[in-house]
C-alpha cells in the first residue's frame, strides 16, 4: 500500500529543496522566532513576514491551497481563543488578531521546513546540529517501521469489519479495540525483535553508522545571510 | 493538545524548551546503550505503534471519537525513561511530519504530551498496583493511569496558555479538562484493555517493563522536573515579568513603542485595504512560483 | 584449506519459552554448493539459518571455513555469512535505501570513500537502478524491496548466502527474475523455502528438516521425486517432476 500523506512534496525540485537541512533548520527556526517577537499591532512587520511567507512558498513549488489546509491545525486552540476574546473588549481582539498572525506564520515556515527536506535529510541535519542519538534513531525507525503498521492496522480492521454486523455497546467495543491495540503492539514487539536480529546479522554492534554528511553549497551561506539580514530589516528599518 | 506556535508567551516557550531539552539528553545518557541495544529497534517499533495508534479515530461514545494516545501505556510497558524518550520522539515526528504542534512551542508539547503522561501515568500504575504486573489489580492501575495521563496534561497545558495572556484559565481549563475527562475514560479503557490483553497472550512483557530500577534518585529528578514548571506556572500567573527575549529585542533596537507602531493595525474596517493586502501578496506568489518554474525550463534538469 | 564452507555438528537449541526448535542437527555443505532446506513450517529452517551467522547461538558447534561461530571474529563471520530475512521488512529498517545497504559495510568497517562505488555495484548486482537509492523502502514494491534485501548482503561480498523464503509473495515474473538471479552468483548458497519448484531449477542437493532434525538429505531430483517422504514431512512432491515421471513410464 502506498502511504504518501507524510511528505508528499519534499522530492519536489526547487532552489529551496536544494539547500543543506541544517541551513533549513537553523534559517526556519531563526524566522519562526522573529515572528514570535513581533510586537502587538506592528502591522508594517507581520505585512513583511506575509510577503516573505508567500515568496518562499511560491518559490518552493508546494501548491498554496495544501499550506493553507495545514492551517487548519490550529483551529481548536483559534476557537478557544477567539471564545476568550469575545468575553474580553477591543483589547482582546488587536490580541487575538496579532496571536492569530503570529500563529498562522510559524505554521507557514514549519510547513515549508518540513516539506522541502526529505526526512532522512532531516535526521542526519538534526544529528549534526547535536541532537542526541537516541532520539534520531528513534525517529529514523519511526518513519520506516509507521507505514507498516498503518497497512497491518488496516488489514486488521478490515478482518473485524468482515465478522461483525452492526455495533455493540461501548465496552465491548472498546474491549474488541483493545485486544486489536493489544495485538497490533504484540506484531510491533516481534518487529523488533526479528529487526534486531536482521541488524545483528550485518554488524550492528550498539552503534549506528552513519553514511555521507550533507554537502553544504554556496547557496547555503547565501540563504543564512539573506534571512538574517531580512530580520534585521525587518525589526529595524521604519518606513 | 498540540500547542501551535504563536500560543505562548515566550518566556515560558523558553522556559518548556530548557526543561525538555535538559530532560531529553539527561534520559538519553541514563538510558545507556551497552544494555539496551536490544531496546533501539524495539522503541523504535513502538514510537511507530504510538504514532500509527494516534493517527487511527475510533468511534467511542456516540458521536465522539478516541484514539490511544499511549503516554501512560508506554511508561508501563517500558519503563519512565524509555516511554518518555519514545513519546518525545513521536512528538517530535508529529511535529515535523504533520507540523502538529510549534517548532518554538516544541518544548511546551513534549513537556505536556511526552513528559507528564508517561511519568504521572508511571507512577500512578506503580503506586497503585505495585509490584504486580497482571491479574485485575494492575488493569484497575492502567485506567487509572490512563485518564491521569490525559488529565494532568490538560490542566497544564491550559496553565500555559492562560499564563501567556492567550486563552485565560476561566475558558481554557474547563473546555480543556471537561473534554479530556471524557477523552480520559477512553483511554484507561484502552489502556486497561491493552494491559489485559498482553496478560492474557504474553505476560513476561509486562514483567519487563517491571524490571526497570528505579532509583530514589530518579523519582526525585522526576518530581522535581514535574514540579518546578508547574511552581513557576503557578506563581507566575499573575505576575508581570518582563519576556527575556524582548528584553533583550528592546536593548538593540530600541522600546517597542517606537518599533513598527507607525501602522497599528486597527482591529475592525478597512476591509477593502485587507482584501487589496491579500490580493497584492497572492499575486506576488504567483510570480514568484513562476520565475522559479520557467528559470527551470531554461537550466538543464539533472 | 578446508573443503567445507559450513560444517554442523549436533546444533540443538530451544526458544526461551521452551520450545525446542532444532534437536541434534548435522550439516556439511562444501564451497559452492546449492542448498535447499524444506521442510513443513515449524521444522526449524529459519531457527537454522540464524544460527549460520551466530543471532542465536545454540548448544552444539557451527564452524564457518573452519572456524567455529562461538569464540571467534564474530565481525568475521558476519561478513562471511550474509543473511537475507523472509520479510524484507525486517531487513530494511534505514529511511534510505542507500542506508540500508550501506548500514552492513559501515559496520564491518569498510572505509566510507569506498561506500558509494559499492551501493552501486551492489545495486547493479540485483539489477536495479541506482537511482532507487535515495528512495524510501515503504514506497518500493514488495519485488524491489526483496531485491534491495538482497543487496544489503550482497554489498559485504559473503562467502556464504543464506536465504529464508526468497521467493515467498512474489509474482511469477518476479519470483522467476529472483530466481535467475540467485543462479548468477557464485557463492555457497543455503535456501530455507517451500517453493519446492525453485528447488529443482537452482539447488542440486536437498535437505528435509522436520521437528528440528534433518530426516533426508541428498539430490533434490531423487528426493523431491520420493512421494512417500514428501507426504511424511508435509511437502508435495513439485509438478515439474510429476510430469518427467509421467512421461517415462
Amino acid at each position: 500500500m502506498k502511504h504518501g500523506f507524510l511528505d508528499r512534496y519534499s522530492n519536489l525540485d526547487s532552489p529551496l529543496h536544494g539547500l543543506e537541512a541544517r541551513t533549513k533548520i537553523l534559517g526556519f527556526t531563526a524566522l519562526v522566532s522573529a515572528v514570535l517577537l513581533i510586537p502587538p499591532g506592528a502591522g508594517w512587520n507581520f505585512f513583511v513576514f506575509f510577503l516573505l511567507t508567500a515568496i518562499l512558498i511560491g518559490v518552493s513549488q508546494i501548491p498554496p491551497a495544501y499550506v493553507l489546509g495545514r492551517t487548519l491545525l490550529i483551529l481548536p486552540f483559534v476557537l478557544l481563543a477567539g471564545l476568550a476574546a469575545a468575553l474580553g473588549g477591543e483589547q482582546a481582539t488587536q490580541r487575538l488578531l496579532t496571536l492569530l498572525m503570529r500563529a498562522f506564520l510559524c505554521l507557514g515556515f514549519l510547513v515549508l521546513m518540513t516539506n522541502t527536506t526529505g526526512f532522512a535529510e532531516l535526521l542526519r541535519g538534526l544529528r549534526r546540529l547535536g541532537c542526541p542519538r537516541v532520539i534520531v534513531m528513534n525517529l529514523g525507525f519511526l518513519y520506516r517501521y509507521l507505514f507498516v503498521l498503518l497497512d497491518e492496522v488496516l488489514r486488521m480492521r478490515q478482518a473485524r469489519d468482515c465478522r461483525r454486523v452492526g455495533r455493540g455497546p461501548a465496552a465491548a467495543e472498546l474491549k474488541v479495540l483493545g485486544s486489536m491495540l493489544g495485538s497490533l503492539l504484540l506484531r510491533s514487539f516481534e518487529r523488533g525483535e526479528r529487526t534486531y536480529q536482521a541488524m545483528l546479522a550485518r554488524g550492528y554492534a550498539h552503534d549506528f553508522p552513519v553514511m555521507r554528511p550533507g554537502r553544504f553549497t554556496w547557496r547555503d551561506p547565501v540563504f543564512l545571510v539573506a534571512v538574517t539580514a531580512f530580520i534585521c530589516l525587518a525589526f529595524g528599518w521604519k518606513p | 493538545m498540540h500547542i501551535p506556535d504563536g500560543f505562548l508567551a515566550n518566556r515560558i516557550a523558553v522556559l518548556l524548551n530548557v526543561v525538555s531539552a535538559g530532560s531529553v539528553f539527561f534520559a538519553a545518557r541514563r538510558h545507556s546503550y551497552d544494555a539496551a541495544a536490544r531496546a533501539i529497534p524495539l522503541m523504535g517499533v513502538l514510537s511507530a505503534f504510538v504514532f500509527a495508534a494516534q493517527l487511527l479515530n475510533f468511534p467511542v461514545f456516540g458521536g465522539t471519537s478516541g484514539h490511544l494516545v499511549g503516554g501512560a501505556l508506554l511508561g508501563i510497558l517500558l519503563g519512565p525513561i524509555a516511554g518518555f524518550l519514545c513519546m518525545a520522539t513521536v512528538v517530535i515526528a508529529q511535529a515535523l511530519f504533520m507540523q502538529d504542534g510549534g517548532l518554538v512551542a516544541l518544548g511546551a508539547n513534549i513537556f505536556n504530551i511526552g513528559a507528564v503522561p508517561v511519568f504521572s501515568g508511571y507512577a500512578v500504575h506503580r503506586l497503585l498496583a505495585r509490584e504486580r504486573k497482571t491479574g485485575m489489580r494492575a488493569v484497575t492501575a492502567g485506567f487509572a493511569a490512563g485518564w491521569i495521563s490525559m488529565m494532568l496534561p490538560a490542566v497544564s497545558c491550559s496553565l500555559q496558555l492562560s499564563i501567556s495572556n492567550a486563552i485565560p484559565l476561566a475558558v481554557g481549563l474547563p473546555a480543556m479538562a471537561g473534554y479530556h475527562a471524557i477523552i480520559g475514560i477512553a483511554e484507561g479503557g484502552l489502556t486497561a484493555a491493552v494491559i489485559s490483553f498482553l496478560a492474557r497472550v504474553r505476560p513476561e512483557l509486562l514483567k519487563e517493563g517491571a524490571s526497570v530500577r528505579i532509583g530514589i534518585a530518579d523519582w526525585a529528578g522526576a518530581l522535581l522536573l514535574v514540579a518546578v514548571p508547574f511552581g513557576i506556572f503557578v506563581l507566575g500567573a499573575g505576575s508581570d515579568l518582563p519576556d527575556p527575549l524582548e528584553t533583550v529585542l528592546e536593548a538593540v533596537l530600541g522600546p517597542a513603542g517606537e518599533r513598527g507602531t507607525a501602522t497599528v493595525m486597527p482591529a475592525s474596517g478597512r476591509l477593502l485595504e485587507y482584501m487589496g493586502l491579500a490580493v497584492f501578496i497572492i499575486g506576488v506568489m504567483a510570480a514568484a512560483w513562476l520565475a522559479v518554474r520557467l528559470g527551470r525550463g531554461h537550466g538543464h534538469r539533472q | 584449506m578446508n573443503e567445507y564452507a559450513i560444517r554442523i555438528t549436533r546444533l540443538k537449541y530451544s526458544y526461551p519459552d521452551g520450545t525446542r526448535a532444532l534437536d541434534d542437527v548435522d550439516l556439511d555443505i562444501r564451497h559452492g554448493e546449492r542448498v535447499a532446506i524444506v521442510g513443513p513450517s515449524g521444522a526449524g529452517k529459519s531457527t537454522l539459518l540464524l544460527h549460520l551467522n551466530a543471532v542465536l547461538t545454540g548448544s552444539g558447534m557451527v564452524r564457518i571455513m573452519g572456524q567455529p561461530v562461538d569464540g571467534g571474529d564474530i565481525r568475521l563471520i558476519r561478513r562471511q555469512v550474509g543473511l537475507v530475512f523472509q520479510d524484507p521488512n525486517d531487513q530494511l529498517f534505514c529511511p534510505t535505501v542507500k542506508e540500508d545497504i550501506a548500514f552492513g559495510p559501515l559496520n564491518l568497517g569498510v572505509p566510507p570513500a569506498e561506500i558509494p562505488g559499492r551501493i552501486l555495484r551492489a545495486l547493479q548486482d540485483v539489477g536495479l537502478d541506482q537511482s532507487i537509492g535515495g528512495r524510501s523502502s515503504h514506497h518500493l514494491s514488495l519485488g524491489e524491496r526483496k531485491r534491495v534485501a538482497l543487496a544489503t548482503v550482497l554489498v559485504m561480498r559473503p562467502d556464504i548466502l543464506a536465504l529464508d523464503e526468497p521467493t515467498s509473495n512474489l509474482d511469477p515474473r518476479n519470483r522467476k527474475h529472483l530466481i535467475e538471479l540467485l543462479s548468477e552468483l557464485v557463492t555457497t548458497l543455503v535456501v530455507g523455502t517451500h517453493d519446492l519448484e525453485m528447488v529443482v531449477s537452482l539447488c542440486p542437493r536437498t535437505v528435509v528438516m522436520d521437528g528440528g532434525r534433518v530426516v533426508a538429505d541428498g539430490d533434490s531430483l531423487s528426493l523431491l521425486a520420493d512421494e512417500r517422504l514428501m507426504e511424511a514431512h508435509g511437502l508435495e512432491v513439485p509438478l515439474s517432476l510429476q510430469h518427467r515421471q509421467a512421461s517415462q513410464a
